[in-house]
C-alpha cells in the first residue's frame, strides 16, 4: 500500500463485509462513488467514521438512480433520518439491499417501504396511484388510474381491508419471481 | 438499556440463555422502578411484580386494583392528586407496560423455548417474521401515536437482545448470513454484530484453549480465503460493464439472453479444458506432428468445410491413435478418450440439473394470471434501467399495456361461443401447419443428405474445390430452414391470438423446439444409420458434418442479425415507419443458442475440439448481438416475466436437447461399431469395449480386485440398475406425496392469512366504533379541550378511575400533538388540572426523549450532571435520539418541562394559563427535538397481537371511564 492513504481500517472493512453483501473491493468502490457525489464533503479517510450525510439532491444524480421513477423514495427509505440524507452506512445499505445476492425477504421489506409513500405501513390506494403516476408519467386519466388501482388491490388483497398489508405484498411477491431480478441495481 | 445489560452479557457467568433471560427481565424492572425509589416504595413494590405476569384477560381486574390502590394512596384529592403527580410517569409506564408487556414476554418465552429446543435456521425466519411484523405496525420511526416511545424502545431492546441471543447460537457462516439479511441499517447491524462478537470473545476468554484458538483462526482464514476467492471471481467476471449497460438500456428480459450466452460460454470453456487437457495434450506430447498424406494441402476452404487437411489432425475422432503411450508414464489413449467424454457429459448433466433445479426453486411459481395488474404496478418496474430513452419507452409501454388490459377486461365477457370456436380452429390450424412444416423440413433434410452422399465421391482426399464446396449444401439448407421457418412461425402470431402474451411466447417456443428437434433427429438418424454402415472412418465424417453445421450456423446467425435486425431497422425507420424499429426477440435468439450448443454436445464424441469453435462463436456472437442490439433494436414492448423465461430456457436446454445429445453419444459408444481403420477404438466392438479391455489387463495386477468386482457386479449387472431404478422411483413417489402435502399446507396457510386479515379488520372496526360511539372520544379538536376540562372536573369527587384518566390523558396528548405541530392554539380556559395533565405529559415526553435519564436517583432534580456515561454512546449507536445535538438540548427541554411542572404543583388551585403556556412551550421545544422523523430503519415492535392488546387496553380504559360516569 505504501503511500496510499487508507480509507477504512481492516476492522471496518471486516464489519462491512459481514454486514453487507459486498466484498472489500466493492466497499472501496462504493466509497469512491459516494465520494464522487460530494468531493468537498466526503473525506477520503473514513477510519474515524465521520458523521457525514450527503443530501438527497446529490444522491439522485447518480446514473444508477437518475432515471429511476422511484429514486426519491429509494433514497428516503434508506436514509436514517427519513429525509433522504444518506450517510455512507446508509449508502452501502441501499446498494446492499438492492444487489443481486440479497435475499428475497430483505428485498421485499425494502420494496414495501419504497412503495409505501405515506409510511402508514399499508400500500393503500393513494400509494398505488402515486406509483402508477410515476410509472406512466401521469398519462392515464384519473378514472383509468382508479380502475387500475382498484384492480390491483382487488387482486392482491387477501384480507379484504382494501389496502395491501405487508403480508399481502409478500404473498404477491412470492408469485412474481422476476421481482428479484427487477429489484436490483447494478453498481 | 443495552449497555446496561451488556455487563450481564459480557460477564461469562451469564452465558446461559436462561440466566440471560432472568437478568434482562430484572433489569427491565429495575429500570422502571429506579426513578422514584423513595417516593412510593410500597406502591412500586406492589406494581413491579405485576407487569411481567399480566395477561390480556386479567387487564380488567388489574385495572380495578390500580384504582383501589390509587385511592388508597391518594387520600386528598385533588390536592393529593397534584402532590402525587410526579408518580404518574412511572405509573403510567407501568400501565402501558402491563398492557404491552405480554407480547414481549410471550415472545421471550417462545424465544427461550425455541432456543433451547432447536437452535436452527428457522430462527432466522422467525426473526424476519418479527421484523416484518415490526414493519407492519409502525411506520418509519413514528410509532408514538400509538404507544409512548419508552415502551417501544423497551420492546426494541428486548427484540434486539433476543436477536443477539439468537445470533450467538449460530455458527459463524450462518451468523454472517443472518446479520446480512437483517432489515436494519448498516449501523444497527454493526452494533448487533459487535455485541455478538463481544459476547463470543468474552466467552472464549473464559474457556480459552489451544483448540478453540486454532479453530477460530482456521475458520477466520477460511473466511478470508473465501471472500478473497469471491473478489477474484468478481474481478474475472466477463463483460460486467457490458451487462450493466445492456440491462440499463434494454432491461432484464433482454439481459437474459446475454446471461444465457455467457453461461454457455463457460460450459464450453470447461469442456475445452477437459478435452484439450486429457485427450489432445497427451497425443501432441507423444506425437507432435500430424501424419498428413503428401497429396493433401491446406487450401483455405477447409475452414468452412472442415474436410481435407483437418481430417488428419487431432480435430476429429479419426486423428486419434489407439495406442497406449509408454513414456515415463503409460497413457491409455482409448480409455482416456472414452472416460474424458463420459465424464464431461456427466459433468454437463450435473451442472445443468443443478442450475435448472435452483432456477426452478427460486423462479418457477404457479403462474397466477389473476394478479396481473398488481404485478405490473408493483413488481414489473426494472430498477436496472438507467437509460433515459429506455425509461421513457418503458413508461409508454406500461401505459399501453394497462390500457389494453382495461379494455380486455371489458372485452373478455363479450366473447361468444362462435368466437371461441373460431379461435380454437385457428389454434388447431396453426399447430397443424407448423407441425407439417417441421416434418417436411426434416424429410427434405434427410433426402438432401442422401442426395449429397450419392453426389460426392467416396474418397474425400481427391475432392476438387467444387466438390468440397458441395458439402456445404446440407448445412446451408439446414441453417436456412432454421433462419426462415421461425420467422414464418412468428407470422402466425398475427392471426393466432392467445389469451395471454406468455402463452403466445410459449407456443412459439414449442413450435421452434419441434422444428429443431426434427431436424437434429433426422440428421442423427442419417449419421447413425446410413453413414455408420457405409463409410469407412465414419466418425470423422460425422465430425466434419457437425463442424460444417456449427460454422454455417454461425454465419447464418450473423446474417440473421443483419437481415433480421439491421434491415428491418432500416425498413422500419426509413421506408415503412408503421412497422417501427424491431424488437429483440429473446425467445428466438435463445433457441438459436440452444441449437448451437446441442450441435457442440453431439459433436463432442466425433470432434473433441469442437468446443474451441464454439467458444469463438459465442464470444463473437456476444459482441455482434450487443452491437446489433444497441444500433438496431428497441427495448421489448411487452416485458415478459424474464426470470420464468430463463428457467424455461434452462429446462429446454436440458430436456430435449442435452438429453438428446447425451443419448446419441451414448448410443454411439455402446451400440455402434467403431470404424476399423481409424480412431482410438479401431478393432473393438464398441467404444465401451475399451473399458472391458482395460479391466482385462487389470486382472494380472494384484490389488485391483475391487475394480474388477465393481465392473462385474455393478457396471455390467442389470440387477444393480434395476434396484437403483426402483429406489429412485420410491423416492420420487415419496417426494411427490410430500409435495402434495405442502400444497395443501400452502392452501391452508393462505386461508389463514385471509382469516387473520378479517379478524384484524373486525377488531379495528370494533375499536373504531368504540372510539366514535363515545361522546368523549371523538376526534374533534373543539371538544377535546372541553372534554379534558370536564373530565378533570368530574374526577374531583374522587369516584373515578385513575387508569382511565391516564388513558384519557394519553389520548389528549396524542391529539394535542396534532395541534402543537400546527399553530399551537392555546386555549385560555383550561382548568388547572388539565394544565397539570399537560405538565405531566410534558414531563413524560421529556423522559421519553432521553429514557436513560430514568435511572437518575431523583427525577425531580433539574440537575442533569449525573448522566451516566454509557448512555451517550448508546444513544449514538441506536440513533433513536435524533441528531448529534440532541443529547445536549434534551436535558434543557426536560428541565424546562420539570420547572413548569413544579410551578404547576405550586399553584394548586389556580387556573393558570401562564403555567399552561410554559408547559406547552416546553413541550413544543421537545417536539421540535423529537419529532424529526425517526430513522427509517427503526422498526417498531409487534404485529397484530400488539394491536389487539392496544385495543384491549383502550377498551378497558373506555369501560373504566364509563364506570367513572
Amino acid at each position: 500500500m505504501g503511500n496510499k492513504q487508507t480509507t477504512f481500517t481492516e476492522e471496518q472493512l471486516e464489519a462491512y463485509q459481514d454486514c453487507t453483501y459486498f466484498t472489500r473491493k466493492e466497499i472501496l468502490r462504493l466509497h469512491s462513488r459516494y465520494r464522487e457525489l460530494a468531493p468537498h464533503l466526503v473525506p477520503l479517510d473514513y477510519t474515524n467514521s465521520p458523521d457525514i450525510r450527503v443530501p438527497l439532491t446529490l444522491i439522485v444524480t447518480m446514473p444508477e438512480l437518475k432515471e429511476n421513477p422511484f429514486r426519491d423514495r429509494i433514497v428516503e427509505t434508506f436514509s436514517e433520518d427519513g429525509l433522504g440524507n444518506l450517510s455512507f452506512n446508509d449508502f452501502v445499505d441501499m446498494f446492499s439491499a438492492l444487489c443481486e445476492t440479497s435475499p428475497r425477504e430483505l428485498k421485499t421489506i425494502y420494496a414495501f417501504k419504497i412503495y409505501d409513500f405515506n409510511r402508514d405501513n399499508f400500500i393503500c390506494k393513494e400509494d398505488l396511484k402515486k406509483t402508477l403516476n410515476k410509472l406512466t408519467k401521469g398519462d392515464l386519466t384519473s378514472e383509468e388510474v382508479a380502475l387500475v388501482c382498484d384492480k390491483a388491490i382487488e387482486e392482491a388483497d387477501l384480507d379484504g381491508d382494501s389496502k395491501l398489508s405487508f403480508a399481502d405484498f409478500e404473498n404477491m411477491i412470492s408469485k412474481a419471481p422476476d421481482f428479484l431480478s427487477n429489484f436490483h441495481i447494478r453498481i | 438499556m443495552t449497555t446496561y445489560n451488556n455487563s450481564g452479557y459480557l460477564n461469562p457467568a451469564y452465558h446461559d440463555y436462561e440466566t440471560l433471560e432472568i437478568d434482562r427481565r430484572t433489569s427491565s424492572k429495575s429500570h422502571h422502578a429506579n426513578p422514584y425509589p423513595r417516593e412510593a416504595p410500597a406502591w412500586l413494590g406492589v406494581r413491579a411484580p405485576q407487569s411481567p405476569t399480566a395477561q390480556p384477560g386479567g387487564d380488567d381486574a388489574s385495572g380495578g386494583r390500580w384504582q383501589e390502590e390509587r385511592q388508597g394512596t391518594d387520600e386528598s384529592i385533588p390536592l393529593g392528586f397534584i402532590s402525587t403527580q410526579p408518580q404518574n410517569p412511572p405509573w403510567q409506564h407501568n400501565l402501558n407496560h402491563t398492557t404491552f408487556q405480554i407480547d414481549p414476554d410471550a415472545h421471550d418465552r417462545s424465544a427461550a423455548s425455541q432456543i433451547s429446543s432447536s437452535m436452527s435456521a428457522n430462527m432466522t425466519l422467525r426473526w424476519r417474521g418479527v421484523s416484518a411484523r415490526r414493519l407492519s405496525l409502525f411506520p418509519t420511526g413514528d410509532p408514538s401515536h400509538l404507544f409512548p416511545e419508552d415502551v417501544i424502545r423497551n420492546e426494541l431492546d428486548n427484540e434486539e437482545q433476543d436477536l443477539v441471543k439468537e445470533l450467538i447460537g449460530l455458527s459463524t457462516v450462518d451468523r454472517i448470513q443472518a446479520v446480512r439479511a437483517l432489515p436494519m441499517s448498516v449501523r444497527e447491524k454493526k452494533h448487533v454484530r459487535s455485541q455478538v462478537l463481544a459476547f463470543k470473545s468474552s466467552k472464549q476468554s473464559q474457556q480459552r484453549g489451544c483448540c478453540a484458538d486454532c479453530s477460530e483462526s482456521v475458520s477466520w482464514t477460511f473466511r478470508r480465503f473465501g471472500s478473497g476467492l469471491k473478489a477474484a471471481g468478481q474481478a474475472l467476471e466477463l463483460w460486467q460493464g457490458t451487462m450493466k449497460e445492456i440491462s440499463g438500456r434494454f432491461g432484464t428480459s433482454v439481459l437474459t439472453y446475454f446471461v444465457f450466452l455467457k453461461w454457455l460460454l463457460m460450459f464450453n470453456v470447461l469442456s475445452f479444458l477437459i478435452n484439450f487437457g486429457f485427450i489432445t495434450v497427451p497425443l501432441l506430447v507423444y506425437d507432435p506432428s500430424p501424419n498428413i498424406p503428401p497429396n493433401v494441402s491446406f487450401r483455405g476452404l477447409e475452414i468452412l468445410t472442415g474436410v481435407g487437411y483437418f481430417n488428419y489432425t487431432v480435430m476429429y475422432y479419426g486423428g486419434h491413435s489407439n495406442e497406449t503411450f509408454a513414456g515415463q508414464v503409460t497413457y491409455n489413449m482409448q480409455l482416456a478418450y472414452f472416460l474424458t467424454i463420459a465424464i464431461y457429459m456427466v459433468l454437463c448433466g450435473l451442472a445443468l440439473i443443478v442450475s435448472m433445479a435452483g432456477s426452478f426453486r427460486s423462479n418457477y411459481v404457479v403462474a397466477d394470471p389473476s394478479s396481473d395488474s398488481a404485478w405490473q404496478l408493483l413488481c414489473s418496474w426494472d430498477f436496472n434501467m438507467t437509460n433515459e430513452r429506455a425509461v421513457r419507452q418503458r413508461k409508454n409501454n406500461l401505459r399501453v399495456q394497462l390500457k389494453e388490459s382495461l379494455s380486455e377486461n371489458a372485452q373478455r365477457k363479450l366473447l361468444t361461443l362462435s368466437e371461441e370456436l373460431s379461435r380454437l380452429c385457428v389454434h388447431l390450424a396453426s399447430w397443424f401447419l407448423s407441425t407439417i412444416l417441421a416434418l417436411g423440413c426434416g424429410a427434405s433434410v434427410y433426402y438432401l443428405c442422401l442426395y449429397e452422399a450419392q453426389m460426392l465421391a467416396a474418397d474425400a482426399a481427391s475432392w476438387s474445390l467444387l466438390e468440397e464446396a458441395k458439402t456445404l449444401l446440407v448445412p446451408f439448407v439446414v441453417s436456412l430452414i432454421n433462419l426462415c421457418v421461425p420467422l414464418f412461425y412468428s407470422l402466425f402470431n398475427k392471426f393466432d391470438h392467445y389469451s395471454s402474451h406468455r402463452r403466445q411466447i410459449y407456443a412459439l417456443v414449442v413450435r421452434n423446439v419441434f422444428l429443431k428437434m426434427f431436424i437434429l433427429g433426422v440428421l442423427c438418424y442419417y449419421w447413425m444409420d446410413v453413414v455408420a454402415q457405409n463409410v469407412s472412418c465414419w466418425e470423422s465424417v460425422v465430425g466434419q458434418a457437425l463442424y460444417r453445421l456449427v460454422i454455417v450456423d454461425f454465419l447464418f446467425l450473423m446474417l440473421g442479425s443483419f437481415f433480421g435486425e439491421f434491415l428491418s431497422n432500416v425498413i422500419g425507420t426509413r421506408m415503412l415507419p408503421r412497422i417501427g424499429v424491431p424488437e429483440f426477440d429473446v425467445a428466438r435468439n435463445v433457441l438459436e443458442l440452444i441449437y448451437a450448443q446441442t450441435l457442440a454436445w453431439i459433436g463432442i464424441y466425433f470432434a473433441p475440439l469442437l468446443p474451441v469453435l464454439q467458444i469463438f462463436k459465442l464470444f463473437l456472437l456476444f459482441y455482434l448481438k450487443k452491437i446489433s442490439l444497441t444500433h438496431n433494436c428497441q427495448p421489448p414492448q411487452r416485458t415478459g416475466r424474464a426470470a420464468q423465461m430463463q428457467t424455461i430456457f434452462t429446462a429446454l436446454l436440458f430436456f430435449p436437447f442435452f438429453v438428446g445429445a447425451l443419448s446419441i453419444v451414448a448410443y454411439t459408444s455402446w451400440s455402434l461399431t467403431p470404424s476399423e481403420n481409424c480412431g482410438p477404438f479401431r478393432g473393438l466392438n464398441n467404444s465401451f469395449g475399451a473399458v472391458a479391455v482395460w479391466i482385462h489387463t487389470l486382472e494380472d495386477i494384484s490389488g485391483s480386485q475391487w475394480v474388477i468386482w465393481i465392473y462385474q457386479k455393478i457396471i455390467k449387472s442389470p440387477i444393480f440398475y434395476f434396484i437403483v431404478t426402483l429406489i429412485i422411483l420410491m423416492f420420487i413417489y415419496v417426494f411427490w406425496q410430500v409435495t402434495l402435502g405442502r400444497k395443501e399446507l400452502i392452501a391452508l396457510l393462505r386461508k389463514q392469512i385471509v382469516k387473520e386479515g378479517k379478524d384484524k379488520m373486525f377488531l379495528l372496526e370494533k375499536l373504531h366504533s368504540l372510539q366514535t360511539s363515545h361522546p368523549n372520544a371523538t376526534n374533534k379538536q373543539a371538544n377535546q379541550q372541553q372534554r379534558i376540562g370536564q373530565f378533570s372536573d368530574r374526577r374531583s369527587p374522587g369516584s373515578q378511575s385513575n387508569s382511565s384518566a391516564l388513558v384519557q390523558a394519553l389520548l389528549a396528548r396524542q391529539q394535542f400533538e396534532g395541534d402543537l405541530s400546527g399553530g399551537v392554539p392555546v386555549p385560555a380556559d383550561i382548568s388547572t388540572s388539565s394544565g397539570l395533565i399537560q405538565a405531566m405529559l410534558a414531563y413524560q415526553r421529556a423522559e421519553d426523549l432521553n429514557e436513560d435519564l430514568y435511572r437518575m436517583p431523583d427525577g425531580r432534580l433539574s440537575s442533569f450532571a449525573p448522566l451516566p456515561p454509557p448512555t451517550r454512546p448508546r444513544d449514538e449507536d441506536r440513533g433513536t435520539a435524533g441528531g448529534p445535538g440532541d443529547p445536549v438540548h434534551a436535558p434543557g427541554a426536560l428541565e424546562q418541562a420539570m420547572q413548569a411542572r413544579q410551578r404547576a404543583e405550586g399553584a394548586d388551585d389556580l387556573s393558570s394559563s401562564a403555567v399552561m403556556m410554559q408547559v406547552i412551550q416546553a413541550r413544543q421545544q421537545e417536539e421540535r427535538l423529537q419529532w424529526t422523523p425517526g430513522p427509517p430503519h427503526n422498526p417498531a415492535p409487534s404485529g397484530s397481537s400488539a394491536l389487539i392488546q392496544a385495543m384491549l387496553a383502550r377498551q378497558q380504559a373506555q369501560n373504566e371511564f364509563d364506570d367513572g360516569y
